[in-house]
């Protein structure tokens, strides 16, 4: 097999990582009973780095991808997003940090019904108080092959150009930081190639860190690296494997 | 943020329409009291039909003069019933927006999680919220405003000459009170739409990740505390409405029940699941499927089911109580009436054909009186002489029904016990007064009462009897005859009292006059018929006050109703559509829409009943108090009427739309939304 030792497995010297998880653990609370979804989670993400998380269902990787992104309060540990440390920011810290240094996409439910596409990709601008040129939305629209699709709404548009438009909502701001879950999920193998290229453009031409939660090992080979996750634990990393690589090293782990 | 919130009430328009029309009518109504104020407030009697009377003043106060209207020529009537129309308007606006605003924020959730995600701040939900909410009231308040100047001319004119106001209206100067009414409908809608942006800021961004938006489950510590609040004010209420509370009983017939209905509306998201349990239990043994699956959504649901339910509970918490309420005390003034007259058989005045009293031929109330004594059997007579005057206070003059008493004959007649001092020392400058009036006033036996006539001579009474009271057949202050002949000396009697002799039977005598009055206009009737009558008047009465007070609050409910389940259905519209991918029938899913709503709405109407049986027994409790053999009418029609009338309202309202999203919604469309 070849993965790495898992504790502490990309430990670089100099550069500061654009994202440090240091042992983060989560434990959900509930009437039926407390769930450790994370069971102490270290790990660097590099400045222009594109890593694909992957692991069996309940493994913990949206729960990482929330905790890393601030969206949920780990039960201990700390986040450290380009040196800021998210633990003792207030709620609207946060979310400035989040709408200035973070960019999202999800399975499905990305967009705002209400909005055209032009006032989706708009809406971070404006909730930073800044007025949105029109020649940057329409470039950033441009830029991910919607050009002439602007005055659409949601409803009039295909899943794929639905994950499109929620990835030039996240570029526009030039976030620092990518965080995507399963952004595939839900499309054919073509348009999954179209948004798996824009998230590789980002890292690549951007110099964007990219973190990606996928169950499919054809979306993770898109990425330089696969950090595995099993039972809320870092099981192993795999560097520029191909699809056939981590599809093996996924069914070792679920074995 | 103002942008987003144009946008989104642009999209949610089903959601808001329900808000936009309810405020909208709420304006209407608060618009039209206030017009109507005015119009009556603008009103100047003409002159002559007041009495100047001077107050002493008292504690440092200096005398001063006020002007009483006399014989109600005013427009005071129509000026209280429109205030409590304004009250309750009010009331239900504030109760219906913060429902529907709420409502709104819940449906939503996972849209303002969505935001919150790709960067707004808390504050800045709140403000979309409420921008949203602006946007509504804003357009809502001025159209309600513009309806309001429209019917105000109407309004008016019906109410023109009718007894709450016998005199002509004319519209006064729209602008003032309209600005109250569209100012009133903007703040009552921002402070419904607070609650619900306070809660809207709390979403989180974590909220647009999770799959099912489910609320929390929990109510917060500061909604509790409020409704404890709530139900302390309204138990407190409930312990007042007590057989000394006499005259406040009423008020506190309809204060009460809103304190109450506040209090279970915040506190129903814990009341709802327990009630919503115990009615789903027949339900779930009755039906298969369907039943169960409404109990499980009205009960994981219940901040859902308490919005949808806060409506229903409110209209009918308070329009029940105040029927109930009312009936009892008709029943009560039923039985005083019944228990006070004394003599078998009444007879009525002729109906006045003209109001001047110079009219007609000296005094057919003699002549009456003279036909009534020769008529064979008959003993005697008690007429007594109605007339009004102004009591004086050290600061207050009041308009009051008096009546001048033939001594020897009325307590024969009618029951005037005495519970303080000797009725027999009736005569000269002397007056006998109610028990409820010596106790408001804390008067007592040996004091002298300063009153105006109204040929506006002034004078003191001495009070020589404190009588039991017998509202609706003795007059609040007695006083010799003498004295009211002469300064009211063209009064008539309304009705006669007649003593038949010994032995000679009520009928017989009853025929007789029949037969001696014929052609005059009076009617002798026996007194059960005369009692009869009049607690049928006071029920008419009743109704009408009923129709006024409650016609606007319940069109306005009834609106509610419709607009939250209305909104319910159409936002379920993906869960119905997923359902049917799920393999559920059209037919399964319109009978879940169906059970679910009846539960809603029979838990809801079970706690308006639970309040409305606490106000009418208390009520009853204190108006029987002294009474014996006191009627129990229960409107079972009105009462029935608007429950039934809630739950097909609520049933509709969520089946309506139900059909429609499941005829226009292919299964496949469940996927692409
Ligand atoms: N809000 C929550 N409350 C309670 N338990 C939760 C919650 N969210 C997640 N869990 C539990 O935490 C564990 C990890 O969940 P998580 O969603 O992170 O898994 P995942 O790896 O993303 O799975 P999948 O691949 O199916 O999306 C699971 O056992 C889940 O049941
Ligand atoms: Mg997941």
């Amino acid at each position: 097999m070849t993965t790495t030792a898992p504790i502490h497995p990309n430990v670089h010297v100099g550069e500061p990582p654009a994202l440090l998880l240091d042992g983060i653990t989560k434990t959900y609370r509930s009437k039926a009973g407390a769930v450790d979804a994370l069971r102490g989670v270290t790990y660097h993400f590099h400045r222009g780095s594109f890593t694909a998380v992957m692991g069996p269902s309940g493994s913990g990787k949206s729960t990482l991808l929330q905790c890393a992104a601030g969206l949920d309060k780990p039960t201990t540990g700390t986040v450290l997003l380009g040196g800021t440390g998210l633990h003792g920011l207030s709620e609207v810290a946060l979310t400035k940090l989040r709408r200035e240094q973070m960019g999202f996409v999800f399975q499905a439910y990305n967009l705002l019904p209400s909005l055209t596409v032009y006032d989706n990709v708009a809406l971070p601008l404006r909730l930073t108080g800044k007025r949105p040129r029109r020649d940057e939305v329409h470039q950033v629209l441009d830029q991910v092959g919607l050009g002439g699709m602007a005055r659409r709404r949601p409803a009039e548009l295909s899943g794929g150009q639905q994950q499109r438009v929620a990835i030039a909502r996240a570029l526009i701001t030039r976030p620092a930081v990518f965080f995507a879950d399963e952004p595939t999920g839900a499309l054919d193998s073509t348009a999954s190639r179209q948004i798996l290229s824009l998230l590789r453009e980002a890292t690549d031409r951007a110099g964007q860190t990219v973190v990606m939660v996928t169950h499919d090992p054809v979306a993770a080979a898109y990425a330089e690296r696969v950090l595995f996750l099993s039972d809320g634990l870092v099981a192993g990393s795999l560097d520029r494997g191909t699809p056939q690589q981590i599809a093996a090293a996924m069914s070792d782990l679920e074995r | 943020m103002f942008f987003l919130s144009r946008q989104t009430v642009r999209r949610h328009r089903s959601l808001y329409a329900g808000s936009f029309v309810a405020l909208a009518v709420g304006v209407f109504l608060l618009g039209l009291a206030a017009t109507a104020t005015a119009a009556t407030i603008a009103y100047d009697a003409p002159p002559g039909s007041s009495i100047p009377v001077s107050l002493p003043g008292y504690d440092g106060e200096p005398a001063r003069t006020v002007d009483v209207p006399l014989s109600g020529e005013d427009a005071s009537g129509l000026q209280v019933v429109l205030s409590m129309v304004g009250v309750i308007s009010g009331f239900i606006t504030i109760f219906v927006i913060a429902s529907t605003f709420a409502f709104a924020v819940a449906a939503r959730r996972r849209e303002i999680g969505l935001l919150r995600l790709i960067g707004a701040t808390p504050g800045q939900i709140r403000r979309m919220v409420l921008g949203e909410a602006l946007v509504v009231a804003f357009a809502a308040s001025a159209t309600g405003t513009v309806l309001a100047q429209l019917a105000t001319p109407l309004l008016l004119a019906k109410a023109s000459y009718t007894e709450l106001a016998p005199v002509k209206l004319e519209p006064a100067s729209p602008w003032l009170p309209l600005a109250i009414a569209m100012g009133a409908g903007m703040v009552v809608a921002m402070l419904g739409a607070r609650s619900a942006a306070r809660r809207a800021g709390k979403v989180g961004a974590v909220d647009a990740l999770r799959e099912a938006a489910l609320e929390p489950p929990r109510i917060g510590p500061v909604r509790i505390g409020f409704g404890v609040l709530f139900l302390a004010g309204g138990i407190v209420l409930l312990s007042l409405i007590r057989p000394s509370s006499g005259e406040a009983a009423a008020p506190l017939a309809m204060f009460t029940p809103m304190l109450l209905v506040i209090a279970l509306t915040l506190l129903a998201p814990l009341v709802v699941p327990w009630i919503g349990r115990l009615w789903a239990i027949p339900l779930v043994a009755w039906t298969r499927v369907s039943g169960r699956l409404a109990r499980s959504n009205v009960v994981a649901a219940p901040r859902r089911s308490a919005s949808l339910a806060a409506p229903i509970l409110g209209i009918s918490a308070i329009a029940g109580s105040m029927v109930l309420s009312l009936s009892f005390v008709a029943d009560a003034a039923a039985a005083t009436i019944r228990d006070s007259v004394l003599a078998p058989i009444v007879v009525t005045a002729p109906a006045e054909e003209s109001a001047s009293p110079a009219a007609g031929s000296g005094r057919p109330d003699r002549e009456l009186r003279e036909r009534i004594l020769q008529t064979p059997g008959v003993a005697a007579v008690d007429g007594s002489i109605p007339l009004r005057l102004i009591r004086t206070d050290s600061d207050s003059a009041e308009l009051e029904d008096a009546e001048g008493i033939d001594l020897t004959v009325a307590p024969k007649a009618r029951r005037m016990t005495a519970v303080e001092g000797d009725l027999s020392k009736l005569a000269g400058k002397t007056v006998a007064i109610g028990k409820e009036m010596a106790g408001f006033e804390q008067y007592e036996v040996g004091d002298e009462i300063p009153v105006t006539y109204t040929d506006r001579s002034t004078d003191r009474l001495k009070i020589v009897a404190i009588l039991a009271d017998a509202f609706g057949v003795n007059a609040s202050l007695i006083i010799p005859e003498d004295l009211a002949r002469a300064h009211a000396p063209n009064a008539q009697p309304a009705q006669w009292f007649v003593l038949p002799a010994d032995g000679v039977s009520p009928d017989s005598v009853v025929a007789g006059l029949d037969q001696n009055l014929a052609g005059s206009g009076a009617d002798a009737v026996p007194a059960a018929v005369w009692e009869a009558a009049q607690d049928e008047g006071v029920r008419q009465g009743n109704q009408l006050g009923l129709i006024l007070l409650l016609g606007p609050a319940a069109l306005y409910s009834a609106i509610a109703i419709v607009n939250t389940l209305l909104m319910g259905s159409l936002q379920r519209g993906h869960e119905f559509v997923t359902s049917r991918l799920l393999g559920a029938t059209p037919a399964q899913i319109r009978r879940m829409v169906l059970w679910e709503s009846t539960l809603v709405g029979v838990v809801a109407l079970s706690l308006g009943t639970a309040i409305t049986v606490t106000v009418g027994i208390l009520i009853r409790h204190a108006m029987t108090d002294g009474l014996a053999d006191v009627a129990v009418t229960v409107p079972w029609g009105p009462l029935l009427g608007i429950a039934g009338t809630c739950l097909v309202l609520a049933v509709g309202a969520a089946l309506a739309p139900t059909a429609v999203i499941l005829r226009h919604s292919h299964p496949s469309a469940a996927a692409a939304e």
